[in-house]
């Protein structure tokens, strides 16, 4: 049943979008996104093990499954710097990240999970023929982990836990080439996938008065693609210029460092906050190398910034079968402003989050949660190319997910 | 609210909030500021016109920069914008399209015949015209009545053909203008390799060019006015270098010099070595051959000697004078140049006229520049900015000169009126 859940849900996945500052998607659980997103001090369930696996031993349960996606509707929108009276949308799909945990007590201090998601992620498509069409037609990056965890009690205060994180990335990315024949404008596809593996560890104090205090951190993992495919469509004439080529290319997923703190403040109601921090600088540029021309080698400029995201969001229990959650939090744009390319349009973002589970009985809950992110409208340009304008962005996000517990 | 209401509520939510959330950036708001825009005339010559690939063609009309220009201006008001448009793709010239030739890629005449409609005064028909650029004319032409029966341009839309392009444009009674004349006065002596027609003296270039100016702004009109760009900079002058004879083989290094033994200043080596060019310059009888200098330029209308399968130019014959341009020819442009710019600078002045410095947009193209994420440089073909006969300039190359119009427009004349995007206009078609 398990398996069947999972199968299905990877093949309905056509991609995640990118809605996080740079191409960190943190739509790990329909509980913590009610509350914007806090969940280092959390020790809910099994969604634990992506945000603090240090929480899992301290969670309530000996046995917690579950599964949810997003659906992303996303928006972004370009002017071209002035003066100039054009403007493009982009025409993106919905994306559609998702989860599935399991978790449960083997012993009484040791709790074991499994944790599948896809916590980065970007896809993006411009309207056909658009001006950047150079830099970027469309992308679609998407980083799958599948973590097996361990979490230790040591005292009935106090766990730590580690996850072992293995992921699998693809990239597929169109760009416009500049050379044309009657027909058509070149352009270029490339499609690459690799796997790599990195690591989490978190630590979770939970004082028998309210208090939660959570650590958590995961490592950046490299995504190196070195036997990608690339295709030129170019005209006749220049096919010899542009063979089609293996192709490698690396994509950092860069390292979060995070702290929660939350206090149940009455029985029904629980508040909390957040703080990431985004180790973004280690995406420094994007570069191609063609095995069969290495003519066309290119080196792009990214010089990402890190970022602090900060989240405060909190629960209230309303009775025994519905639980109201919202939040906000902050997240500004990593992207340099001088190398501010299409393929992230990533702007300081402001989002405001609510949350509902409703338990039909006392083991189950289906949890619906709803996003809303403003990108602030912000002047960015891609320097080396001399392309640059106004972006903006909105998004809207839709969560579901079904949680089960023993 | 029952549950089943918050069910139904919640199917739905998705579909409203995709419609909901799309991020909306608001329009541009464009603005003619100073301008009166009831009637703009674009006057000048074939860069004006739209003349590309050896040829003024229907499409490379419409991408002309008059056109650009005027399209941009009609964000902000202009209404009308009438061209001497050709009835094809052939057009009025020798149109030139990219082909493979023995396996390289070459510009190649156009297949098929031209519509006889090319040949035709429309001004009966379509005129009058507000694109008054005619490829060919110097300053002087456009003043000169009966120019239309001598340059099959403008004898194409001239409203009579003792006409003057001048008084054509003024009876439109503009309220804009734009004038860029003066590049032909000079490029007439730099294609011909500096042997045939002469640089126009910069007496009658100042006169004809300050009359005109004095005509266009008598009533209310305002302008703009481009400067001349280092037309040595352009394709056709430097695609084929100076040294080009490549020699690996000392037998034939020996043997060279052994057969130009009498001429002393005559040498060769191993790697690359000078054309031999035709000079006749007195010193050098009874020969009158020299090796290129670094520095001179070879036209690119010597290709097809330098292929010749039967004469090897450049080293057993000399190429002729008409084929490139000596450091003293080019020092004779360079000042003519400059003293043209001193004199349309100082009529922007006078006339209290938008002015766009176009030499130097083309100087900093040759290092290589960036536009709406496209790169440019002077490079024949591949470059980008310049059109398949290496003197005219792309459809892009279009956009980017009108762009600089349009940027000195607004600036002079607190106007805001949007650039066109470079992209948008087609580059070199490849086969």
């Amino acid at each position: 049943m398990r398996k069947t859940i999972f199968i299905a849900l990877l093949l309905i996945m056509t991609s995640t979008t990118l809605w996080a500052g740079g191409y960190q998607v943190s739509l790990h659980g329909q509980k913590q996104i009610g509350m914007g997103l806090i969940g280092t001090s959390l020790n809910l369930d099994a969604s634990a093990s992506f945000y603090n696996p240090g929480a899992l031993a301290l969670m309530p349960q000996t046995l917690s499954v579950q599964a949810g996606a997003s659906g992303i509707f996303a928006s972004t929108a370009f002017r071209m710097r002035e003066p100039s009276a054009y403007r493009a949308q982009t025409d993106n799909s919905m994306g559609t990240p998702f989860y599935f945990y399991a978790a449960g007590m083997i012993t009484d201090r040791l709790a074991a999970g499994l944790a599948v998601n896809t916590p980065y992620g970007n896809s993006l498509k411009w309207e056909d023929g658009w001006a950047g069409r150079f830099l970027i037609d469309e992308i679609s990056l998407m980083a799958l982990t599948i973590q097996p965890t361990l979490s230790y009690k040591i005292t009935d205060n106090l766990s730590v836990g580690a996850g072992f994180i293995y992921t699998i990335g693809s990239v597929d990315l169109k760009r416009a080439l500049p050379v044309q024949d009657h027909q058509a404008e070149g352009q270029v596809a490339i499609e690459g996938s690799t796997t790599n593996y990195g690591f989490n560890a978190g630590i979770l104090y939970a004082s028998d008065m309210g208090l939660n205090i959570g650590v958590s951190y995961r490592s950046r993992i490299d995504m190196e693609v070195d036997d990608g495919d690339a295709i030129f469509s170019v005209p006749a004439s220049l096919k010899p210029n542009f063979p089609d080529s293996k192709v490698s290319t690396m994509l950092p997923l860069p390292a979060n460092l995070d702290f929660g703190l939350s206090y149940q403040v009455t029985r029904d109601l629980m508040i909390g906050m957040a703080l990431n921090y985004v180790f973004w600088d280690a995406y420094e540029s994007l570069a191609f190398e063609f095995e069969q021309n290495p003519d066309l080698n290119d080196t792009s400029p990214r010089e990402y910034s890190n970022t602090l995201i900060v989240r405060a969001g909190g629960e209230y229990r309303l009775n025994d079968a519905f639980y109201l959650r919202a939040g906000a939090y902050y997240d500004p744009s990593p992207v340099n402003e001088i190398y501010f390319s299409p393929e992230t349009p990533s702007l300081d973002n402001l989002a405001f989050t609510g949350g509902l589970s409703f338990l039909p009985m006392q083991n189950l809950s289906i949890d619906l949660s709803l996003l809303f992110i403003l990108g602030f409208e912000g002047e960015r340009e891609f320097a080396p190319a001399n392309f640059g304008g106004t972006y903006k962005s909105r998004i809207m996000i839709p969560g579901l997910g079904i949680s089960y517990s023993l | 609210m029952n549950f089943k209401k918050i069910k139904y509520i919640l199917l739905f939510l998705p579909f409203f909030l995709f419609s909901a959330c799309e991020a909306e950036l608001d329009e541009f708001q464009a603005d003619a500021g100073e301008l009166d825009l009831t009637t703009f005339v674009s006057i000048g010559n074939s860069l004006t016109a739209g003349f590309a690939d050896n040829a003024l063609y229907r499409s490379g009309q419409e991408n002309s920069i008059g056109n650009i220009l005027a399209n941009q201006l009609m964000y902000a008001g202009l209404a009308e914008f009438t061209q001497p448009l050709m009835k094809d793709e052939l057009g009025l010239g020798g149109r030139l399209v990219l082909g493979v030739v023995e396996g390289s890629l070459l510009p190649v005449p156009m297949p098929g015949d031209p519509d006889p409609g090319n040949f035709e005064n429309i001004f009966g028909t379509e005129g009058p015209f507000h694109n008054m650029g005619v490829p060919g004319a110097q300053a002087q032409h456009l003043l000169f009545p009966g120019y239309a029966t001598l340059n099959p341009y403008f004898g194409r839309f001239a409203s009579e053909p003792a006409a003057t392009v001048l008084e054509d444009a003024l009876a439109l009674e503009p309220t804009f203008f734009s004038l860029w004349i003066g590049n032909n006065d000079i490029l007439g002596y730099a294609l011909g390799g500096g042997e045939g027609a002469g640089i126009t003296p910069t007496v009658d270039f100042q006169q004809a060019y300050m009359f005109m100016l004095s005509q266009l702004t008598a009533g209310e009109a305002r302008g703009v006015i481009g400067n001349i760009p280092g037309i040595t900079e352009i394709p056709f002058f430097n695609t084929i270098p100076y040294n080009p004879i490549v020699l690996t083989d000392q037998n034939i290094v020996d043997q060279l010099n052994e057969a130009y033994a009498p001429l002393p200043h005559i040498n060769f080596s191993l790697g690359q070595n000078p054309l031999i060019v035709e000079d006749m310059d007195p010193e050098l009888a009874p020969f009158y051959r020299r090796q290129l200098q670094e520095g001179e330029l070879v036209l690119l209308t010597a290709l097809e000697l330098l292929n010749d399968p039967n004469i090897n130019y450049g080293v057993e014959e000399p190429l002729p004078a008409a084929f490139y341009l000596s450091l003293e020819q080019l020092s004779n442009i360079e000042n003519a140049i400059d003293e043209y710019n001193d004199i349309i600078i100082a009529a922007a002045a006078e006339f209290d006229l938008a002015y766009v410095d176009i030499n130097a947009i083309l100087k900093e193209t040759r290092s290589g520049i960036a536009f709406d994420a496209l790169e440019f440089n002077t490079e024949f073909v591949t470059g980008g900015a310049f059109s398949l006969d290496g003197v005219h300039l792309s459809a892009r190359g279009n956009a980017i000169v009108a762009n600089a119009f349009i940027a000195a427009i607004n600036s002079k004349y607190n106007a805001n009126i949007p650039k066109a995007l470079v992209s948008d206009y087609p580059g070199i078609i490849f086969p």
